[in-house]
């Protein structure tokens, strides 16, 4: 017998290709259909099913089809009728960064974010381009050397061996460019109580993970606001461990980071992304005074600041009062979340060039 | 894999198991040849249907991914008993973490499996067996690269549809089903035991008198009509149905219009599998063969002191031969029991007409007259080459034997949860209870009928103009419905013309303009369809 050992290798990564296939079509679908359901508030992996894949045949109708699993991206589980995969969080994160990335990032500065540029700065034994000064001097060293270029004795050969020849190669630089930091402001009035406050939890969350992993971890600051009768900056651990707790006042909470901005950060240098997420049910003059707030402070300054209403009812007001003030607007953006699987519709009306 | 000679001890084990198999129990070997892998090749060899090599595809891929998830999460043991390619030479496997112990009680089980593949009426053995199907592999991968890769995909996924009408030893098997050009011809010169001198000169004209007093005379006419007609449709295609058939795969790897490619596929499909199908009719008496030879042989190593580790063969060797409940029959435990007894019945005589024939019921309860020259052996190898599972079991299990070997002992749990009635426990504890032992042996056999598989037949080749019709023999139960159309594609793919389905009063229909389903008036049964084949009609018309 020829074979020295027995593998089913090649069988294996040939359904491995399949599932890989499938799976990118599957998280295709969720990020289309923004379906977020599956991953949890911790960023953690992403948990896909697809129906277990049998060759079809002629069997009894109440006979059981048997269970199976695979391997694709990620591990594979063991429930009978479905392949279960663990995807990655970095990995569908990965997917999703390349259909969003933060708007308007034009303000130069020396932030984090790196600008990503190539010069042909190195020379190798490989490449395409050949550098035909130094291959000549390496040549005419080596022949030097060996005594093929030898003027007193009348041998002007420059032999170029292969080993002679030099390549430019292209070195990949990071220049640190663009200052970005994120304002995400969340409404913890009686009002968003539940669903809402969950909601609000997991799109704050997601575009906090999606735009670490975009980013680099670190590169973006963010930074967390709440409001109830007060508005008050709290760390990310706060905030999504937070309930609720009164009234509900939003104006504060866009006059402190319109505060913070100002005083913090240099805005000529600096991109500044602001997202609010509440349920828009203000009382007063409360609208009216955030829409002169974004006027007057925040919109010459800001790069993007979307406004999200979570399960909006007949009292929300905010957005009505916003959109009248900044229709067709390059920075203000409104949106409404009505259920969590509209998370990645809204992502991109708060992301996209132009309004939706 | 390595050689059996790069472990020298086991080596040598093999000889002596092989020397107390051929010389001290006459058993008829063919040539054994022993590898030894590691865990995932055996898991690898194992999904390759127990040939070193197999063609690259999704199906070995999946089970082969999902198998070491099960092994490295410690869900399925990677410890494996016995595998076995039998064929001459054979093909065993040892796995490497094995004990000594363990692996000589492998290789005894072995020589049990290959001596009932040797001598079994069904002719398991063949020459050359895993050569031919690694050559097969290499034409497989040679017509993948000529097919283009998704081209093959698409095919080598159709044929596994296919993969469970494999029937090479079914009543309804090719050689019982279709007549082809030659056997035809045979049929045809064959002498009819009529002299020649004898027989009327053949002429056209009918003469009326003759006809008028002797109505039963063949007529000539008519007979040469027929043999035409049958001629001519031998001739356009190459062969007649004159049964349903039921290794429906076989059928298309002889009959359909095949690329190179494509019937490289077919052939290695139909060759790698058609062996399962002499497995499922002969599991119990051939696993309790090897169980019986196993221990046999072990008991000689013990003796000689060649292996040791008597207590701890005997605690595998009883957890293997579990006793199980009728329908999830363990064929070890069944098998080896089985073949204990028949000895017994051997060794006291009890195989014997003047035993058959006594009529006293003590005498024959206190039966012990061993016919003398009697080779218990001998006889038990004519039942091996005489009988399958089913006609073993319907020869000589009881119901006493029924009792015994605990097949009709169910625990509580389970026979409250399958509903069994109180008229048909005969006992109960606070375990077990058993059923009347009565109807479970024909529950046994009627497996040999089914397999718990629906039935399909290919009964007509030419249905509407060149489409195959196959027809599900109705038992009372339902195909899986969302399995129909696209099984029916798959087949469409590789007869390349419509493939029907006659089910109940269903038929449906797949073909390259669609796929179609459509209620029938006249329902035809089975035995209908098999009558109408043999008189050489059209076993089905559509409306």
């Amino acid at each position: 017998m020829d074979a020295d050992r027995i593998t089913s290798d090649e069988s294996e990564g040939f359904f491995n290709d399949f599932i890989e296939e499938q799976l990118n079509d599957l998280v295709e679908d969720i990020i289309n259909e923004g379906d977020l359901d599956r991953t949890d508030a911790s960023g953690s992996d992403l948990i896909v099913e697809m129906d277990d894949i049998e060759p079809p045949t002629l069997v009894y109708g109440d006979q059981k089809s048997g269970g199976g699993t695979g391997q694709g991206g990620g591990e594979p589980g063991d429930e009978k009728g479905k392949l279960k995969f663990e995807i990655p969080f970095e990995r569908f994160m990965e997917l999703v960064a390349n259909k969003l990335r933060l708007p308007n990032l034009l303000k130069e500065g020396k932030g984090k974010i790196k600008e990503v540029s190539y010069h042909f700065k190195t020379f190798g034994p490989v490449g395409v381009l050949l550098d035909k000064k130094r291959t000549f001097k390496r040549a005419l060293r080596s022949s030097i050397s060996t005594g093929v270029y030898n003027p007193n004795e009348g041998r002007f050969d420059v032999e170029i061996r292969r080993k002679d020849r030099r390549y430019k190669v292209p070195q990949r630089e990071e220049t640190p460019k663009y200052k970005a930091v994120v304002f995400y402001m969340g409404d913890i009035s009686y009002s968003t109580f539940g669903e809402r406050l969950e909601l609000e939890k997991r799109l704050l969350n997601f575009t906090h993970h999606w735009l670490d992993f975009n980013y680099g971890k670190n590169n973006v600051e963010h930074r967390f606001f709440v409001h109830d009768v007060e508005a008050y900056e709290v760390t990310p651990e706060q905030f999504y461990q937070v309930s609720n707790i009164g009234g509900t006042r939003a104006s504060l909470v866009f006059d402190l980071i319109s505060n913070i901005a100002f005083n913090e950060y240099d805005p000529a240098t600096t991109n500044f992304y602001g997202f609010y997420v509440g349920d828009g049910e203000l009382f007063g003059n409360d609208a009216k005074e955030i829409v002169e707030i974004i006027k007057e402070q925040l919109h010459p300054m800001f790069n993007r600041l979307a406004l999200v209403e979570i399960q909006p009812s007949r009292m929300s007001c905010l957005n009505a009062e916003v959109t009248k003030a900044f229709a067709s607007d390059r920075v203000i953006r409104t949106c409404e979340l009505k259920g969590k699987k509209e998370i990645i519709k809204v992502i991109k009306q708060m992301f996209e060039a132009r309004h939706a | 894999m390595l050689s059996l000679k790069s472990d020298p001890k086991l080596f040598e084990l093999a000889q002596r198991v092989a020397y107390f198999a051929k010389e001290k129990f006459s058993m008829t070997l063919p040539e054994m040849r022993f590898f030894i892998l590691n865990p995932m090749e055996f898991a690898a060899l194992l999904e390759k249907n127990v040939y070193p090599t197999s063609p690259i595809n999704i199906w070995e891929g999946k089970k082969i991914a999902n198998k070491k998830h099960r092994i490295e999460s410690g869900q399925e043991s990677a410890l494996y008993y016995e595998v076995v390619q039998t064929g001459n030479p054979s093909y065993a496997y040892l796995n490497e973490t094995n004990s000594a112990l363990t692996q000589a009680s492998v290789m005894a089980h072995v020589a049990g499996h290959c001596e009932f593949s040797e001598l079994n009426v069904l002719h398991d053995s063949d020459m050359n067996r895993t050569e031919y199907v690694m050559h097969l592999v290499r034409k497989v991968d040679l017509g993948r690269h000529q097919m283009c890769e998704r081209r093959y995909i698409d095919y080598w996924n159709a044929c596994e549809s296919a993969l469970p009408f494999i029937a090479p030893n079914s009543q309804y098997n090719l050689e019982n089903s279709i007549d082809r050009e030659s056997t035809i011809t045979a049929s045809t010169t064959a002498p009819s035991g009529t002299p020649e001198s004898n027989k009327r000169p053949f002429s056209l004209v009918d003469n009326t008198l003759d006809t008028l007093l002797k109505p039963s005379a063949a007529k000539p006419f008519v007979e040469m009509e027929k043999k035409r007609e049958r001629h001519e449709t031998l001739s356009r295609r190459g062969y007649s149905l004159r049964a349903p058939c039921q290794d429906i795969l076989g059928f298309l790897r002889q009959y359909a219009p095949t690329s190179q490619a494509e019937h490289a596929i077919l052939d290695y499909l139909y060759t790698a599998h058609m062996h399962q199908d002499f497995v499922v009719r002969t599991q119990i008496m051939n696993e309790g063969w090897a169980m019986y030879w196993e221990k046999k042989i072990m008991m000689e190593l013990f003796a000689e002191d060649a292996v040791r580790g008597a207590i701890d063969y005997a605690k595998v060797f009883s957890g293997v031969c579990y006793p199980r409940p009728y329908y999830q029959r363990n064929p070890y435990h069944l098998g080896y029991h089985m073949w204990l007894h028949i000895e017994e019945l051997y060794n006291e005589g009890k195989m014997s007409l003047d035993y058959y024939e006594e009529t006293d019921l003590n005498t024959k309860q206190e039966w012990k007259k061993p016919a003398e020259k009697l080779n218990p052996h001998a006889c038990m190898r004519h039942l091996v080459k005489s009988t399958t599972d089913y006609e073993f079991l319907r020869r000589f299990l009881t119901p006493e034997l029924v009792e015994k070997f605990h097949l009709n002992r169910i625990d509580q749990r389970t026979a409250q949860k399958l509903g069994i009635k109180n008229e048909d426990i005969i006992k109960a504890d606070r375990q077990w209870v058993w059923l009347r032992p009565e109807p479970i042996k024909n529950e046994m056999l009627g497996f040999f009928a089914h397999f718990y598989r629906p039935r399909i037949y290919l009964i007509d080749s030419d249905f509407m103009d060149g489409g195959l019709l196959l027809m599900h023999r109705d038992d009372g139960r339902n195909l899986r419905a969302e399995w129909i159309r696209p099984t029916l594609n798959n087949l469409n793919r590789i007869w390349k013309a419509p493939v029907y389905l006659l089910s109940k009063d269903k038929l449906y229909a797949a073909s390259a303009n669609g796929y179609k389903e459509s209620t029938i008036k006249g329902v035809v049964t089975f035995e209908e369809v098999a009558e109408r084949l043999s008189k050489q009609q059209k076993p089905f018309k559509a409306a």
